[in-house]
């Protein structure tokens, strides 16, 4: 990766980050704890954490929702409340969509929607157009439902409008919070399937806040852990999810075939750690049955 | 006033039937189009737990409110403990009579809560029906205890977490001593703690107390537990048995876009590799033994 | 940040007034009212600010809270006593600065107006609004208004319409915070640019918070139904409001407190309306 690549990569930075809710009531609590973390650039990070470790208020602060009480948040060199005036600027940048965004549709046509966040940022008719049919198919959107209301698709469809009205924007760092909840399998892989593309096709940085361990084992490249207010453990993907004790302490469930793994384990069997995908199983145990290795065919 | 003290498992004998039902959403001209449900054909029984399984938009909540008459097929039957709740002259005492038999939670947590007050919340029901005062206090207090709420009894609803909420939800629809619960996907739109509380007290209600158990999902893992799974395929009838029998047609779930569980994925994915395998394995215990098995034999 | 506001402010509490029934307190509040308008002589003025204090104190709630309460309304207060000093006329001019004209009688009437709507609010905040919490009102009225059911009025679902809008104040308020931190992470600004620019900024809030509006009303009707609601007919209540002794405790009070306005009013010395 050449120098000025890594440069505008969309790296986030966090130092010394700490946010308190409720500051001065009975109920203040300290929401974030002194964090230092960056994101890698050009690749898909996994945010975990039981609920209340603080990850959908890590995921405010990163876009300037919220502002910390102590500690800077860099993106890509610059800390972002140096000019609190352009905080605007900053919102382009560093793309955030929440849970459940489908809520926040509001326009006549889907177009006219996805078209909001390209048009706040004063760009020309043009553009906003390009950027508009562009996000709707990194979403799977089919052209044909631009131009119907919002309220006329099922909740998956609007689901993805939602995204690609952020996406729209051609943020560098892309945040989702939760953006599989409530979704069917087909659901799921749809949207994390696409987001995947939009990854490797633009090479930012894609940030996921997930509950879904099987979830981020396929799709994630690294993950961080959050527990209570701090980072509890963060690392490439095959080095979080070997440390199962960690993550049970952490308050989460490990994947469904990792606890296979480590009964087959606790009963003698020698296995190497890496194996969080059915995938990765599935190819191991035909090594250990010493069974010539067919491709797998195809569903 | 007990509240299920006895546990009523009649096994085979039936509770619900449904007969060719058809239902569709719109009608031109009287005559119905968008068929959301062809043809159903199903019993539950006295006791069971039936889990329904589809891909959103499959018909499976539709099902559901078919069972509690707030909708009403286009066509076919259903027979509700003996009685045809589908004839015309269904009187309203009727319907709702039906509908204190048939008790139904909802996904969304808030959206079910009435009252300012945990406690007048899950009193709601019973005044409806006209129970007297003192009644309605012990139906009350047995069913917060029943779902472990009984120190939130005078809390505000909206301060609660969602899993918290589905509790008091399912409370209130204890305190009607309803037959039958119809749960429609009740653990959607709750993180893994809210998911799994809700899904303890469900298996609660049906081993301890025997009530008659529908619940709707596309989670798989919620089914396993199950006496029954049925599933729905674009309005169709496509599986009625045992989730070990459903579980391990994985090619064909997988076509219909549900998921099986990572073990019985694996055992499935070793076979197309030419590994001889059951594939109607459901717990990790069975899969490990079975691979332990199958490695020892090679060696 | 909009998750703040607290309504009604209503501070939970064990004071004899937090203990009353509600309808009874309904009843006082009207009785209180009534009073304060009847007050006429310095004398049931100077019983009218012992009233309303001694009821301050039986509230347990902190004087400053009850003078915070009356902050909306300096303005009027302000603004009611100038009127009255600067124009009313009477007999006893007290000073005069050109064309101004100052008299005793004015500076009375400002005095008393300012009592009146100062103790007419402590008074019914302290009564009602601090120390009943919203749905205790609401249940407290839709039990008192019952007879009414007879002549047709439709107080039942007048009060199930007042419950349900208390019971979801804080989800929509919840819910509007998100959606604007949603369209403000898509570029949304509210806080800069002209009025006309501020407003069409909310349209994009509005009308998310419309549909979910909406989308809410029609599934808890649903499952309103569900749970065999079918209006108030047949309807019991599981918590039946009940007087006590201290509520007739209070209404006598109140009573005599009236009784001892009039009878000052007729036969006290001193200045009067």
């Amino acid at each position: 990766m050449n120098q000025e690549n890594s440069n505008s990569a969309g790296t986030v930075e966090l130092r010394g980050v700490s946010y308190i809710y409720g500051r001065g009531t009975p109920f203040e609590k300290k929401a974030i704890d002194n964090i230092n973390l960056t994101f890698e650039p050009g690749c898909i990070t996994g945010l975990i954490g039981h609920t209340g470790s603080g990850k959908s208020t890590l995921v405010q602060l990163l876009n300037g929702l919220l502002k910390p009480d102590e500690g800077r948040i860099l993106v890509d060199g610059v800390d972002i409340w140096d000019e609190p005036k352009k905080q605007n600027k900053l919102r382009f940048k560093v793309g955030l969509v929440f849970q459940y965004p489908e809520y926040q549709l509001f326009e006549e046509t889907v177009r006219r929607d996805i078209a909001y966040g390209p048009s706040n940022m004063k760009l020309s008719g043009e553009e906003i157009e390009r950027r508009v049919v562009e996000s709707a198919k990194f979403c799977g959107l089919d052209e044909e439902l631009l131009d119907k209301s919002p309220f006329e698709l099922s909740g998956g469809q609007r689901r993805r409008a939602a995204i690609a009205g952020v996406i729209a924007m051609e943020p560098r760092v892309l945040i989702l919070d939760e953006p599989t909840a409530g979704l069917d399998p087909m659901g799921r892989e749809d949207i994390l399937g696409g987001m995947r593309s939009y990854q490797r096709a633009r090479n930012s940085t894609v940030i996921i806040v997930s509950h879904s361990m099987e979830d981020m084992a396929r799709y994630s490249d690294r993950i961080v852990v959050m527990k209570n207010g701090r980072v509890e453990a963060s690392g490439g993907r095959t080095e979080v999810f070997s440390r199962s004790d960690m993550l049970i302490g952490a308050g989460l469930d490990v994947p469904q075939i990792t606890r296979l793994w480590e009964i087959l384990k606790g009963r003698g069997i020698e296995l190497p750690d890496d194996v969080f995908t059915v995938e990765r199983a599935c190819e191991v145990l035909l090594d250990l049955l010493r069974t010539d290795l067919q491709t797998v065919k195809g569903r | 006033m007990q509240l299920y003290d006895i546990p009523v498992r009649t096994m085979n004998q039936p509770y619900i039937q449904m007969k060719n039902v058809c239902f569709s959403y719109n009608t031109e001209d009287g005559r119905p189009t968008n068929q959301v449900l062809k043809n159903i054909t199903l019993t539950i029984n006295r006791g069971e737990f039936v889990a329904v399984l589809g891909h959103n938009g499959s018909g499976k909540s539709t099902l559901a409110k078919l069972l509690n008459l707030i909708l009403l097929p286009d066509s076919g039957s259903i027979i509700i403990d003996g009685k045809e709740v589908t004839s015309p002259d269904l009187s309203d005492d009727e319907v709702y009579e039906t509908r204190r038999h048939v008790g139904m939670v909802f996904q969304n947590p808030d959206n079910q809560l009435v009252a300012t007050v945990v406690e007048e919340d899950v009193a709601f029901g019973p005044e409806n029906l006209g129970i007297p005062p003192a009644e309605i206090r012990a139906r009350v207090d047995k069913a917060l205890e029943l779902v472990g709420m009984s120190e939130y009894r005078r809390h505000s609803p909206s301060r609660l977490s969602g899993g918290q909420k589905q509790r008091i939800a399912i409370a209130g629809i204890i305190a009607m001593l309803p037959d039958c619960i119809v749960f429609d996907e009740p653990t959607a739109m709750l993180d893994p703690s809210g998911r799994a509380e809700v899904m303890n007290i469900i298996r609660m209600l049906n081993r301890d107390r025997g009530i008659t158990v529908l619940h709707i999902t596309h989670n798989m893992n919620e089914a396993i537990t199950a006496d029954r799974v049925i599933v729905i395929n674009d309005g169709e009838l496509c599986m009625d048995d045992t989730p070990r029998r459903v579980f391990s047609q994985v090619a064909k779930l997988h076509s219909i876009g549900l998921d099986v569980p990572q073990v019985t994925e694996l055992l499935y994915e070793l076979g197309l590799c030419g590994v001889e395998l059951p594939v109607d394995v459901l717990t990790y215990e069975e899969c490990a033994d079975l691979l332990i098995r199958k490695i020892e034999e090679k060696k | 940040m909009l998750k703040d506001i607290t309504l009604g402010q209503y501070f939970p509490g064990n004071s004899p007034l937090h203990r009353a029934d509600p309808r009874m307190k309904l009843i006082l509040t009207l009785v209180e009212i009534t009073a304060v308008f009847l007050c006429k002589n310095m004398y049931s003025f100077i019983l009218l600010i012992a009233f309303t204090a001694a009821l301050v104190i039986m509230s347990r709630i902190p004087p400053r809270m009850v003078f915070r309460g009356l902050k909306p309304i300096i303005f009027i207060i302000a603004f009611t006593a100038i009127i009255n000093i600067f124009w009313t006329k009477g007999d006893n001019l007290l000073f005069e600065f050109g064309f101004i004209k100052v008299y005793f009688e004015g500076v009375m009437f400002a005095v008393f107006m300012i009592i009146r709507i100062v103790c007419l609010l402590a008074g019914t905040s302290v009564v009602l609004t601090y120390t009943t919490s919203p749905i205790a009102i609401t249940d407290g009225l839709e039990q008192l208004l019952a007879p009414l059911k007879k002549i047709k009025l439709p107080v039942h679902e007048f009060s199930m319409m007042m419950t349900i809008a208390l019971r979801f104040i804080p989800t929509l308020i919840e819910e509007t915070d998100r959606i604007m931190s949603a369209q403000k992470a898509r570029g949304a600004d509210f806080t800069s640019g002209s009025l006309i620019d501020r407003a069409k900024a909310l349209v994009p809030v509005l009308i998310p918070l419309f549909v979910s509006a909406f989308r809410r009303a029609d599934e808890l009707a649903v499952a309103m139904e569900c749970r065999c609601y079918r209006g108030g007919d047949g309807r019991t209540r599981m918590n039946v409001l009940r007087y006590s002794a201290l509520d007739f405790v209070l209404l006598a009070v109140f009573a005599l407190f009236c009784a001892a306005v009039l009878l000052i009013n007729r036969f006290a010395p001193g200045f009067s309306l």
